[in-house]
């Protein structure tokens, strides 16, 4: 699979380009029971390195759902094939089947940019836009002509994303003004005001100092009540701390066991799991 | 192999829990010594020695917090580290009750119903606790188990010298002893006779405590906890 888009645009393209439904015969049932991703023998190429091999597994809905493993082991390629980010990536070439509530998102009918709406993404580094903070949040539904509520939009937004008590009084004045903790937690509400079903976050903590880490993963857990959290994290006790499934990728781009995570970091299956979680290799 | 320093300190907490378990089994052998041959010394220097062994537990205490505090140990690591966190109160408890077998040594005025053989329960019960210590050092489930069942053979020794006892005492109508002892002192050394078996009965319980431990350790497994 090819894309034709700027990657160094990528996330700004996930923030701004949404628009009405997954696909014309797609409905977009919400918040029921049971799994909400599946993935089936997902591989993915960056040309001749075939970078995640054969990924199966069944993320819950309004659960949080954590990606560890070493360095270059593809949990950020995987989290990027749920939203088909990797369409971004010329050389990238993504086989298998990849369902959001069983519809598979890389049939030919999707509309990656409508996928995108349901699937919100959080990225490691603060970026708000130069703008205030109000137009940041509701940038992406703007672009894409969505009218409404936008003062409703942005105090439920800033609300859910814990932002709005440090920030109702100056909703006008610019993002880039806001520390790096808030800057975050303003991305989370710009990510979250289009209501995706799902959030995606790529390390959403490790550019952030401990009291801010502290209130993202408050905030990752809060958020799991009404979204479908899937993170990537380097810290494998902010992945103990939050989340309720760990899935386990090491090198080679090979998922290695996906269990619940006190399964995992209390006696995971397999052995070289526990070497790596338990630092003896990695 | 990462991060070593790591490594060694759990490498270091189990070799200190093993000289606490030797040093406390030591203690156990010398109580019982102290009670069949009426040795002093020995019984004194386990009861001296009692302050040492709080010393280390508290130390291996601290270095399970540390660990825990510091590294978050996890999987095996973390098991390794919360069941020598109570297997190392077990110990502690065992050395307390071998104090307890000095002093009624040092407290022994007479002799009472010494067809109850202390000595075979006592290594009965000592043996529990070196097994369930092997158990730990070489990660052996089997062993773990059978320190279980042995608990009940011990039990049943306890139970048949105690009641052998009070049997005793209830069809003979004789609290008062051969009659060189005078009554009260006589019945002080029977209490102290059964104390001596109820401690020792509770030094196998906290080698069935250390087995259920280690088993949660090696695989996960809590069913000896129950």
């Amino acid at each position: 699979m090819t894309g034709t888009e700027d990657p160094t645009n990528d996330e700004m393209l996930v923030q701004t380009d949404v628009s009405e439904g997954l696909s014309a015969s797609e409905s977009s049932p919400k918040r029921d029971a049971g799994t909400v991703i599946s993935s089936n023998d997902i591989n993915v190429w960056y040309g001749d390195d075939h970078a995640l091999t054969d990924i199966s597994m069944e993320i819950p809905e309004n659960s949080v759902t954590a990606m560890i493993g070493p360095s270059g082991c593809g949990k950020s390629t995987f989290l990027r094939c749920i939203n088909r980010m990797n369409d971004l990536i010329d050389v990238a070439r993504v086989e298998g089947d990849l369902t959001l509530r069983g519809k598979n998102v890389y049939d030919n009918d999707v509309d990656p940019v409508a996928l995108r709406r349901r699937v919100g993404m959080v990225f490691q580094k603060p970026n708000p836009f130069p703008k205030s903070i109000y137009e940041n949040v509701i940038y992406g539904l703007k672009i894409q002509g969505i009218e409404g509520d936008y003062d409703e939009i942005v105090e439920k937004s800033l609300k859910r994303a814990a932002l709005w008590d440090e920030v109702k009084d100056r909703l006008h004045e610019s993002g880039l003004d806001l520390s790096g903790g808030q800057q975050q937690r303003l991305c989370i509400a710009r990510a979250i005001a289009p209501d995706p079903e799902v959030l995606l976050m790529d390390e959403p903590a490790s550019a952030l100092d401990p009291v801010a880490t502290s209130q993202i993963e408050d905030l990752v857990e809060e958020l799991a009540e009404d979204y479908t959290v899937v993170i990537v994290t380097h810290n494998m006790q902010q992945a103990a701390r939050i989340s309720d499934k760990t899935a386990v990728f090491l090198t080679g781009g090979e998922l290695v066991e996906f269990d619940d995570t006190q399964k995992i970091f209390e006696n995971p299956e397999s052995q070289r799991v526990e070497d790596y979680i338990t630092g003896k290799f990695g | 192999m990462a991060r070593n320093t790591y490594q060694a300190r759990l490498e270091e907490l189990e070799k200190d829990v093993l000289y606490l378990s030797e040093l406390v089994a030591e203690r156990v052998r010398y109580a019982l010594n102290a009670l069949e041959d009426k040795d002093e010394r020995q019984a004194e220097e386990v009861i001296e020695g009692d302050r040492e062994i709080n010393r280390i537990y508290l130390d291996l205490e601290q270095d399970c917090i540390d660990l825990l505090a510091l590294q978050q140990p996890v999987a095996g690591d973390l098991r390794f580290i919360a069941a020598s966190f109570k297997i190392i109160t077990d110990l502690e408890r065992i050395g307390d009750l071998a104090t307890n077998l000095a002093q009624y040594a040092l407290d022994a005025e007479n002799d009472v119903y010494t067809e109850v053989d202390i000595r075979r329960i006592g290594d009965s019960a000592l043996d529990m606790v070196d097994q369930a210590m092997d158990a730990y050092e070489t990660e052996d489930t089997d062993l773990c188990r059978s320190v279980a069942e042995r608990d009940d053979s011990l039990d049943e020794m306890c139970d048949n010298a105690s009641q052998s006892i009070v049997r005793d005492l209830m069809s003979t109508g004789d609290f008062e002893g051969d009659g060189d002892v005078e009554p009260e002192e006589f019945l002080v050394d029977v209490r102290r006779l059964l104390l001596t078996v109820r401690d020792l009965e509770r030094i196998g319980d906290h080698a069935v405590n250390v087995a259920a431990r280690t088993l949660y350790m090696i695989d996960n497994d809590d069913s000896l906890l129950f």
